[in-house]
């Protein structure tokens, strides 16, 4: 092995390791923004509603 | 920041890590429908004297000790009933499309997300609003303001007005009381006033923690210095609920005095809620003093305004009256 492809070999397998450790801690990372995906299923009770017009009783 | 592991729910109970997807389990499942009076959020300057629709799902992202809502807020979705539409068979849930179509059937200019708080059901929010805005809906925010920059941003594009709790002023009374921090708040409060949105603040004046004169000096000032001086103030009435059930109410005569401080400060519109008052429930002429908005509870008395502007002497009001 010539000592220009050995140099090839140990830049390309450093960027190859670089690139690895920023994919893994990117995707292992905690993100602040997550747009969730909804279920569809409520995994409650679930009742009729009746007399929407009455004020509520909540603060708000 | 909120850190779910997976198989776990957040701090909020509704939004879970399922195998790395986060999942919510309350799009589309209000616990909650009801038309309000829009002076009940409370929405003081926003199309005065109309209905409401009003949605909340269950969970919340803080935990007041002295939370007023705290059946549903801090209830896990397990054991909360969830409503459905008794009179259609298209599915029982409520897509976006159906609560436009019901806000529009009872006549509501307006759609609130509220009681609980908007954020955690954030997706739900803001699917809804985009589409109440495309159809001729304003939505409205009622809510805590504990959130990060970019989702905040990017739902303030959407809605039309907002009700934001200041809380306290220190950071100290914001963990101790409702396990948050005070900055995010002031931050989206500040990033809220810059995108044009309307933007009214309340403050909760509870007994011994928060009604020291100082501090609602303290909160009045910021309020004047970074939302400025036209930005409407609410200084509401605590009552004793969960975990503070054993301190008294606010009495009359100490929001008046908070109203006082807060405009001394400069602030114009300062109002009292919760408590029945002579002259602080209602919106007068910062100039000329006239009075504009006679309010008796949730009820407009009178509205003098004219096309937004105190008859009298012209000034323009901060508001959307129309």
């Amino acid at each position: 092995m010539t000592r220009r492809k050995f140099v090839q070999k140990v830049i390309k397998a450093g960027s190859a390791i670089i690139v690895g450790v920023w994919w893994l801690a990117k995707k292992t990372a905690p993100r602040k923004f997550v747009w969730a995906v909804k279920t569809r299923k409520y995994p409650g009770p679930l009742k009729p509603l009746r007399n929407i017009p009455k004020q509520s009783k909540w603060s708000g | 920041m909120c850190i779910i592991e997976p198989g776990q729910s957040g701090e909020c109970r509704v939004r879970i890590n399922v195998d790395g997807v986060l999942q919510t389990v309350v799009y589309g499942f209000p616990c909650s429908i009801h038309i309000d009076p829009i002076e009940k959020k409370p929405l003081f300057h926003f199309l005065p004297g109309t209905g409401i629709l009003s949605i909340a799902t269950v969970g919340c992202n803080l935990h007041c000790r002295n939370c007023q809502n705290w059946e549903i807020s801090q209830a896990n979705p397990e054991d909360t009933e969830a409503l459905y539409p008794a009179s259609e068979q298209l599915g029982k849930w409520w897509p976006p499309e159906r609560l436009i179509k019901w806000t529009k059937r009872y006549g509501c200019p307006s759609l609130a997300y509220t009681y609980t708080d908007p954020i955690i059901f954030y997706e739900y929010t803001y699917d809804t609003a985009k589409l109440a805005r495309a159809e001729g809906i304003r939505s409205v925010l009622v809510t805590a303001g504990y959130i990060n920059r970019e989702p905040w941003e990017r739902l303030l594009e959407v809605v039309d007005a907002a009700n934001i709790d200041l809380k306290g002023i220190t950071n100290d009374f914001y963990v101790r009381i409702c396990s948050g921090t005070l900055k995010p708040v002031q931050d989206a409060l500040v990033l809220a006033r810059a995108s044009g949105i309307l933007v009214e603040v309340t403050n909760l004046i509870i007994p011994t923690l928060n009604d020291r004169p100082e501090d609602i000096r303290e909160l009045s000032r910021w309020v004047k210095m970074n939302l400025g001086s036209e930005t409407p103030l609410h200084f509401s009435g605590f009552y004793p609920q969960y975990k503070m059930r054993h301190l008294p109410r606010t009495s009359l005569k100490m929001l008046e005095m908070a109203r006082e401080i807060a405009m001394s400060e400069g602030l114009h519109y300062v109002y009292i809620g919760n408590v029945r008052s002579k002259e602080g429930e209602n919106t007068y002429c910062p100039d000329c003093k006239s009075l504009l908005i006679e309010r008796s509870g949730y009820t407009i008395l009178q509205n003098h305004l004219k096309d937004g502007h105190c008859p009298d002497c012209g000034r323009e009001i901060y508001g959307v009256w129309k």
